[in-house]
């Protein structure tokens, strides 16, 4: 057997208020909650999943400053205990709305609970974008996934196609590729946008080839997903690949879909914050891969929740 | 001496969540002498969660039994929980709960030793406590997927809501045979009834309107 993680079973007996609620435990959130702590002030984290979040996707962290190489769920686990040393509480469930006028907000959880605090934080994060093609509805669960993690074992020997040409996609082919036969990965840009590094380790397993320039069209199938229709930009030639199964990883959609007229999102959800990492709501903060940003690290996770706890603690409680 | 299947930070950590329990909890655990490649590591599991705190224990069948068929487990390596004045909510594990699973396993315990009360929003509870038909929720998941637990701890709440109510969690990998039948190929995949089925983890008011759906 490989693991034992006790996840959720970690969380805590909750109160019906606190000083600061942070929505989502990852990097953003557990640096929040460790700041909070050490300002003096009661922080909450609600997680929806598990401790660390996307991060538990990736294999292997490389510019986490300190570590020249960890593990997505390592790193992870470590966050969460550094947390949990300043008795941080977890929480695990999912909130599903929040009351943000007047100096107390509150969140709602899918259980039906309400917690109040004076300041809310949102670092719920992202999650993967899908295709939005013709038969992605249909064959997902079907051999369609979004997770390498969860589903590559279903796939062991199997010809997959991989989407994107990003970080995210090749670390998860170089995963998938120790189980499946062969990996075509469908670009739509010229060339691959992932690091040099991830590159070489993906091209070293031999199981690799690239189709470039061209989308995904449309998916086909019976009971399972048997080909993928790729279009080329540029010629707009349509080719039928035959596959057993395709991972998509083409980018990141924010998870602020609760907070739709409740805070200003940009157009494609990201939340608009300001330098403190406050939005428009007072008491209401943004920070890591759902706040609007150029640069979407772990990194820069923990320096939003860093940047954001200053600035509420002193401007909402004498801190 | 078997090698121990815990490591020691683990069972620290697994002390300190049992440290809540309240009543006694046993476990009812199925094994097949015939081929079951993950019996003997289930069955060590138990029994190193039992010697974590003796409030645990587990009793021992196979699952070519009366008490299997009582229990309407078919499959081995499988694990039935009862609370602590023995009832049973239906709450089932057929495979390993190990991995991302262990933390479902060790929360249902703290659970059921606290008289297995389901943990739903008064809207849901009233959903589900209306259902007076046979309900069999299948929870299909890998040990290496983050968001498997929330999905089966939501169909072991439902579960613990109404007796008419089972649901399994079941370690696809473990079960091939029944996941290609299901045609899994991402989890976690919830069938209910064998006539709805839905995949991902998604919140506790739209996973009970599914189960309706099936009736």
């Amino acid at each position: 057997m490989s693991f034992f993680e006790l996840g959720s079973a970690k969380k805590a007996e909750i109160e019906d208020r606190y000083d600061i609620i942070i929505i989502g435990g990852g990097p953003g959130g557990i640096t929040a909650s460790i700041y909070s702590v050490q300002a003096g002030l009661k922080p909450l984290i609600i997680e929806k999943a598990l401790d660390g979040g996307q991060m538990n996707n990736t294999q292997a962290v490389e510019n986490w400053t300190g570590f020249t190489s960890i593990g997505g769920m390592e790193l992870s686990e470590k966050m969460a205990e550094h947390a949990r040393a300043f008795d941080v509480p977890f929480f695990y469930g999912e909130v599903v709305d929040v009351e943000l006028e007047g100096p107390e907000k509150a969140v709602i959880l899918d259980n039906g609970r309400r917690i109040a605090s004076n300041v809310i934080i949102v670092a719920t994060g992202s999650n993967p974008r899908s295709l939005g093609v013709e038969g992605e509805e249909t064959f997902r669960g079907r051999g369609i996934s979004y997770c390498a993690t969860c589903d590559g074992h279903f796939f062991t020997d199997k010809h997959i196609a991989v989407i994107g040409g990003g970080n995210s996609a090749l670390d998860e082919s170089i995963y998938l590729s120790k189980m499946v036969k062969k990996i075509t990965i469908v670009q739509n840009l010229p060339k691959l946008t992932a690091d040099k590094l991830l590159q070489d380790k993906l091209n070293a397993t031999g199981k690799v080839e690239y189709i470039f320039g061209s989308v995904v069209e449309s998916i086909e199938g019976d009971t399972q997903v048997r080909a993928i229709n790729i279009r080329h930009q540029e010629t707009g030639e349509i080719t039928k690949l035959p596959i057993e199964g395709i991972f998509v990883f083409i980018g990141l959609l924010p998870n602020s879909g609760f907070l739709k007229g409740k805070v200003p999102l940009n157009g494609f959800g990201y939340i608009l914050t300001d330098a403190n990492m406050e939005t428009e709501v007072k008491g209401v903060y943004a920070i890591g891969d759902v706040r609007e940003k150029e640069v979407r690290q772990i990194v820069t996770a923990a320096a939003d929740g860093a940047i954001a706890v200053y600035h509420a603690a002193r401007t909402y409680f004498n801190g | 001496m078997e090698n121990k299947l815990l490591p020691d930070n683990v069972t620290k950590q697994v002390k300190e969540v049992f440290s809540a329990l309240e009543g006694p909890v046993k476990a009812l655990f199925f094994r097949s002498e015939k081929k079951c490649d993950y019996c003997n590591t289930a069955e060590q599991l138990l029994n190193e969660l039992s010697g974590i705190n003796g409030k645990l224990t587990y009793e021992v069948f196979d699952v070519d039994s009366e008490m299997a068929r009582k229990y309407e487990i078919e499959l081995a390596p499988g694990i039935v929980l009862l609370t602590p004045d023995g009832d049973d909510k239906g709450v089932r594990f057929l495979g390993v709960p190990a991995g991302h699973e262990f933390g479902t396993l060790l929360q249902d315990i703290v659970t059921f030793s606290k008289g297995a009360k389901p943990e739903l929003s008064k809207e849901s509870l009233e959903k589900i406590e209306a259902i007076d038909k046979p309900v069999e929720i299948k929870v299909f998941v890998t040990t290496t997927c983050p968001y498997c637990p929330r999905a089966v701890l939501t169909a072991h709440h439902i579960a613990m809501a109404n007796k008419n109510i089972k649901a399994y969690m079941i370690e696809a990998n473990e079960f091939q045979e029944m996941s290609m039948k299901y045609g899994v190929s991402s989890v976690p995949q919830i069938v209910v009834n064998d006539r709805v089925t839905f995949v991902g983890a998604i919140p506790e008011g739209q996973y009970v309107e599914q189960v309706l759906k099936a009736l």
